[in-house]
């Protein structure tokens, strides 16, 4: 870990319909040093803005406004090559076998730590490297 | 024709109960020679309606031919045969007829077939009752197995909806806490929030552990004990500052989870907060091990020491983990460890046996 390419900044699009949880996870990515590129509520508003921004990383809700429709957006973001998903829920047991192409999933309540470290993590997937150990608190998706 | 037995026995078959038939082995297709009133009785014909005839002519439809064939290949060979066919009387109704048919000789060998028989119908009937009672019965308990299954699918799916519930106000709770301390400028107020935000934090991660593996009523305080020690350890200067843990894989029940995570989390952060002042470097051990009765817990740091810390009035942290260690029914006792504070805590368990 901590190698050059790890740090970079990434552009996250928030996919999450409490506002209290979005605004701080906002902040704190903020405090990381990422973007947030857009933060959605429902489905039809994540697919939009996934499409619109092209971020390099999607933390995805299961339950959004519209219902536990998490798992379309996972899979409808995750056909764009570019765009890492990530779940980030309370109901981890809804997750599909295959992760709907999600890359793996923080548990909520998650700490500022454990999305930290899966964002260290990610970018080093992202940079190619494959040696950065998986953080626990994140569970990768199998395969 | 052989010679016909004595009158006597010819008369007690005769006016036997039970239905009786002779034939004659010798005559061309084995016909009826004679044949009782029981028999006539049970068969609806006249005496001459059926003797000079062959027993073929008491089948029907439903007959099961593999049995005839039975009874065929036995008289064939003249063998003795007990067998129990579906007869049909001169009115078309059905019976059950169980016959044993033996085969009789006299000087010239062979002469006649002797049956004797009995009306099985109602054995019959009583066993398709049963089969009904028993397929009944089968069809009630599978009713009741699909409900129970039902039931218990609906209470699992609720424990699950509830369990998503806590756990996502949790994290909106703690996010409440982050925002506003954000918004707070530095000083007491946002360490205050920021503290809050930590003790919610410590009950989340056991939140988090609770539910997520099959066992719903045990907390692993091992697995406990590695999360909060990477979450305080990623706020923590590495070079000062390095919380440790030696916890034995102790699981308790559900309902300790969040007091133990609070107590933890207390008292290693009040150990973080006043055994280390001016840049002091040091460490927090937290040990868990099981005892006879529950466990033995030590939070052991190398500070300053108790006497030597400033005295705290307020002591919000002190007045917590006492307060959770009597709901607990433990004992606590705070030493001066030279170097540092040790704080040992017993609490009762209940093992699963």
């Amino acid at each position: 870990m901590g190698t050059g390419t790890a740090d970079a900044t990434l552009r996250i699009l928030v996919v999450e319909d409490e506002a209290l949880i979005a605004l701080e996870l906002e902040c704190l990515l903020d405090d990381l040093g990422h973007v947030t590129v857009g933060i959605a509520g429902t489905s039809a508003e994540a697919i939009a803005l996934g499409r619109a921004t092209a971020p390099d990383v999607a933390f995805v809700d299961i339950h959004l406004v519209d219902g536990p429709t998490g798992i379309e957006v996972a899979r409808a973001l995750s056909e764009d090559r570019r765009i890492t998903v990530v779940f980030m829920t309370a109901n981890a047991k809804r997750i599909p076998p295959d992760f709907a192409g999600a890359i793996g999933v923080i548990a909520k309540p998650y700490s500022e730590r454990v999305v930290a470290s899966t964002l260290h993590y990610v970018a080093d997937r992202r940079a190619g490297g494959g040696a950065a150990a998986c953080p626990d608190g994140f569970l990768a998706a199998p395969g | 024709m052989p010679a016909p037995p004595p009158a006597t026995l010819i008369d007690a078959f005769a006016r036997s109960p039970s239905p009786m038939v002779i034939t004659d082995a010798r005559a061309p297709d084995n016909p009826v020679a004679w044949a009782n009133a029981a028999f006539l009785r049970a068969t609806g014909y006249e005496a001459e309606e059926i003797v000079g005839r062959n027993c073929r002519m008491l089948q029907g439809p439903d007959t099961d031919q593999a049995t005839v064939a039975r009874i065929r290949a036995a008289i064939a060979v003249a063998e003795p045969i007990s067998v129990e066919l579906l007869n049909y009387r001169k009115d078309g109704s059905t019976f059950w007829n169980a016959m044993t048919i033996t085969p009789v000789s006299d000087a010239d060998g062979l002469a006649f077939y002797y049956a004797a028989q009995a009306d099985m119908t109602h054995v019959h009937q009583l066993e398709v009752t049963m089969r009904g009672t028993n397929d009944e019965l089968e069809r009630l308990v599978d009713a009741r197995t699909h409900a129970l299954t039902a039931a218990l699918e609906q209470k699992t799916a609720l424990l699950h909806e509830v369990d998503h519930r806590v756990k996502n106000n949790l994290q909106v709770i703690s996010s409440l806490m982050l925002l506003k301390a954000r918004r707070t400028p530095e000083g007491e107020a946002r360490d205050a929030l920021q503290g809050m935000a930590e003790r919610i934090g410590a009950l989340s991660t056991a939140h988090r552990l609770l539910y997520s593996e099959g066992d719903c009523a045990h907390f692993n305080l091992g697995d406990f004990a590695s999360e909060f020690l990477a979450d305080m350890n990623a706020g923590l200067d590495p070079e000062r500052h390095r919380i440790e843990a030696d916890v034995e894989p102790i699981a308790v029940a559900a309902a300790m989870a969040a007091p133990l995570a609070l107590l933890i989390h207390e008292l290693t952060a009040n150990a973080l907060r006043h055994a280390f002042p001016d840049a002091r470097e040091g460490r927090v051990l937290i040990s868990a091990r099981r005892t006879e009765s529950g466990m033995h817990l030590t939070i052991r740091d190398d500070g300053i020491g108790l006497s030597a810390a400033p005295p705290n009035p307020a002591g919000f942290g002190r007045n917590l983990v006492e307060m959770v260690v009597r709901q607990m029914r433990g004992t606590i006792a705070w030493t001066e460890a030279g170097p540092g504070t040790t704080v040992e805590i017993d609490i009762p368990l209940q093992f699963a046996s």
